[in-house]
């Protein structure tokens, strides 16, 4: 019953699937799609901090840190981006972002 | 060992489960919800990985900032009306559901850690020896990592900016309290004192 | 201890990220509108920290405890993404005032994408990288949907911002592999321990194929360049501009640097990915082109293609490769930033148009614009003697000299397709029927017109200064 680094991969690595999942099957809301970003984030956050413990480095930590910041910065910006659309088009759905094609 | 292995599992199961749902929701508001128990296992899993510092910072900033902003988003963008209509009621299962689960999740982990010492024996050593994790981080952090530092502290102002920038607008009509406005008004400027002649009323 | 002479090396970075708080201040306790005067200023602050580049450069070194690296090649491409970043400012201000999106905070976002972009030249370890990537990503991501109130700019916007986030997380995916399997984020620290490691670390090489996809998606190389075509066409002109040139110079620079730098002695490994991805965008950028009717969209897919030429000098893998992907890279930078003036001069009556049959019969309503505009689409096309022929040709010869031959090939193939259209356009303008002349443009939009245009001529001419300083930034990359 040891717990190594190859369980808390593949816990991240199945977070960060859902996360692609989320982006792509998602045909329905736009803030769903942010979701699955910070999924995707979540995942690469559980990994830094798995092989920071495991080789005994702080780096991986301060990275996970800097990609926290990053992601609620991130998270702000596409909320907002997502807020001027709406103001425009009225609503969020995937389907409706088609004014452009080609 | 056996309680550190068991909740391993039960974090990383729980945060699977829950990351599903916040695909597989069709509500938003329930997406988010299910994005905060994902984001409490994932800080679960940091605890018992050693790293106590980033799982508080991760509970503070997803939680406590993020999930509340996008919360606060989905609610203002009146999505689906009939939906969102139904209002508190509608939501309350689902929230005591993550609530309730989430309680118990901490229960679970502050018993492991008072009663088992051999959680220990599934963290790494911390780095560097003979202080806390919080204390090494904010070492390397002022120092070795200063750059990021302050890199990451532009990238918030870009954020704030950004936000700013896009989303703020000034409708015409809105009327709002304007104190400075409010304290300097004087009598004479409202006030007229009318001399009203005997009989005659005010019609001129 | 350390901290003066670590100054001196990020004089650039320091004046842009201080002006940029100063501009800020002014924006915001000024009453009147004063994004003419910040752009103003904005253009002065990258004309300052080009000049602190070039009059005093900087001693090759490291600073801040090897995070952040400086050399020729970080001064050589900084230089680029500053001349790029400077000459679309001039061009947004004239534009924000006639489309009525002129807020003080544009100039200011654009400068912290510079910032961003100098970052990400410089960074020496994969978390400034990605500290650098995301400060340029999200004021780019702002720049996109700046024209809040129009449908396409913020649809833009929106779809910038999905694609890029997801690309920010596969490379954040894949440095968090790297760094695990490697041991740690420095470029330095990573260079040696990939030297000394048998071949076939899996977990690294999936972490490296992992940051070449997100880096594939932010210089829009293709499988990853869904969004170009949309973003170019949605957002305002002088942003697509802007997008068009200061972000693909550094992302390609970052590109050198990571796959040149740590990751140098795994080439065989990650020379496949690259070979496929440039093969590719050669050949979509020129097939896609084809059909189309916008001319921002047009734009896009040749975009798509040079970034693909481009990368044919770091499938190479050698200080030659290098050197033709920083001549390319020069050579494109004005190329686009001259043709882009040309499109922001498509104004019939006050209204800006972006259809390519508006451009018909131009040769006679406007001759000056038509003239310059053919000059850079023979360039574009490679077609000597222009600047644009040679370009191609050093990371064709770099390409042959590394037994890439079938590469090379390929590459001359797509480029006989891609000149069609670029031969097309001029066919449009000199050939057809007149249609309304456009408005006389306004004083900078003709200089970078004449400038770029002329340019092509010069450099085909007298290229040997640029080409030798282009050899010297790629020596110093790869210290050969």
């Amino acid at each position: 019953m040891t717990i190594g680094l190859g369980h808390y991969l593949t816990v991240s690595a199945i977070l960060f699937t859902l996360g692609i999942f989320g982006i792509f099957l998602n045909r329905k809301n736009l803030i769903v799609i942010l979701m699955s970003v910070e999924l995707m984030l979540l995942s690469v956050n559980i990994n830094l901090v798995a092989f920071s413990s495991f080789l005994n480095d702080l780096a991986g930590q301060v990275f996970t840190m800097l990609v926290l910041t990053v992601a609620a910065a991130e998270a702000a910006i596409g909320l907002a981006i997502v807020v001027v659309f709406y103001r425009n088009r009225r609503s969020i759905e995937v389907e409706d972002i088609n004014q452009m094609r080609g | 060992m056996i309680v550190a292995a068991l909740a391993f599992y039960l974090f990383s199961i729980v945060a699977i489960i829950a990351a599903l749902n916040v695909i597989f929701q069709k509500n938003p508001v329930h997406s988010v919800l299910w994005l905060i128990l994902t984001f409490f296992n994932a800080a679960g899993l940091f605890v018992l990985l050693g790293a106590e510092f980033v799982a508080m910072i991760l509970v503070v900033v997803y939680v406590g900032a993020v999930a509340v902003l996008f919360l606060f988003v989905v609610m203002m963008l009146d999505i689906n009306i009939t939906m969102m209509r139904e209002g508190f009621i509608k939501y309350l299962p689902v929230g005591a559901l993550v609530g309730g689960i989430l309680f118990v999740e901490l229960a679970i982990v502050f018993g492991s850690w008072a009663m088992s010492p051999q959680s220990e024996a599934l963290r790494s050593a911390p780095v560097p020896e003979g202080i806390s994790n919080t204390e090494a981080l904010g070492n390397i952090l002022y120092t070795q990592y200063f750059y990021l530092f302050q890199g990451a502290g532009i990238v918030l102002l870009v954020a704030m900016v950004g936000s700013i920038v896009l989303t703020l607008r000034r409708r015409p009509g809105v009327r709002k309290q304007d104190i400075s406005v409010q304290n300097n008004r004087r009598v004479q400027d409202t006030l007229e004192v009318v001399k009203v002649p005997v009989g005659k009323g005010l019609a001129s | 201890m350390t901290a003066l002479p670590a100054l001196s090396l990020v004089l650039p970075e320091v004046l842009l990220t201080v002006g940029a708080m100063a501009l800020l201040m002014i924006g915001v306790f000024k009453k009147k509108d004063s994004t003419s005067l910040l752009t103003g200023l904005a253009v002065l602050l990258m004309v300052a920290a080009g000049a602190s580049l070039v009059l005093d450069p900087p001693a090759a070194g490291t600073a801040f405890g090897g995070l952040f690296v400086v050399n020729e090649f970080t001064s050589f491409a900084k230089l680029m993404t500053l001349l790029g970043a400077g000459i679309a400012l001039v061009m947004i201000n004239s534009w924000a005032h006639t489309e009525g999106i002129a807020r003080f905070e544009l100039p200011i976002v654009v400068v912290f994408a510079t910032l961003g972009m100098l970052m990400m030249i410089s960074a020496n370890d994969f978390i400034a990288l990605y500290v650098g990537l995301e400060l340029q990503s999200l004021s780019l991501y702002v720049l996109a949907a700046f024209h809040r109130n129009n449908l396409r700019a913020t649809e833009a916007g929106v779809k910038y911002f999905v694609l890029g986030a997801l690309a920010s997380g596969l490379l954040l995916y894949g440095s968090s592999l790297v760094y695990g399997f490697g041991g740690t984020t420095s470029f330095a620290g990573l260079a040696t321990a990939m030297a000394s490691a048998e071949a076939g670390n899996v977990g690294v090489i999936i972490g490296i194929v992992f940051v070449i996809a997100g880096l594939a998606f932010k210089v829009s190389a293709v499988p990853f360049h869904m969004w170009t075509p949309d973003v170019y066409e949605g957002a305002p002109t002088p942003i697509t501009a802007f997008f068009s040139v200061a972000p693909k110079i550094a992302a390609l620079s970052l590109f050198l640097s990571v796959l040149m730098g740590p990751f140098a002695p795994m080439v065989a490994e990650w020379r496949q990915v690259i070979v496929l991805i440039a093969a590719l965008s050669m050949a979509w950028g020129a097939i896609a082109a084809i059909n189309q009717r916008n001319i921002k969209r047009l734009m896009a897919y040749s975009s798509i293609g040079h970034v693909g030429y481009a990368l044919v000098g770091l499938a190479a893998a050698s200080t030659e490769g290098a050197r033709g992907v920083m001549f390319y890279l020069f050579i494109y930078l004005f190329m686009n930033l001259g043709t882009f003036a040309c499109i922001l001069a498509m104004r019939v009556k006050g209204r800006a148009v972006e259809a390519i049959d508006d451009l018909s019969g131009m040769s006679k309503s406007n001759p000056g614009i038509a003239m310059a505009l053919a000059i850079l689409m023979f360039s574009m096309a490679g077609i000597p003697p222009m600047a644009g022929f040679l370009a191609k040709f050093y990371v064709f010869m770099a390409a042959v000299n590394a037994n890439l031959v079938p590469l090379a090939v390929f590459g001359l193939l797509a480029s006989a397709v891609g000149a069609f259209y670029y031969l097309r356009l001029i066919k449009i303008m000199y050939f057809d029927a007149p249609r309304d002349a456009f408005d006389k443009p306004d004083f900078s939009t003709r200089m970078v017109m004449a400038a770029s245009a002329s340019l092509m001529i010069v450099y085909f001419i007298v290229p040997a200064d640029l080409v030798s300083e282009a050899a010297s930034a790629a020596q110093a990359l790869t210290g050969r």
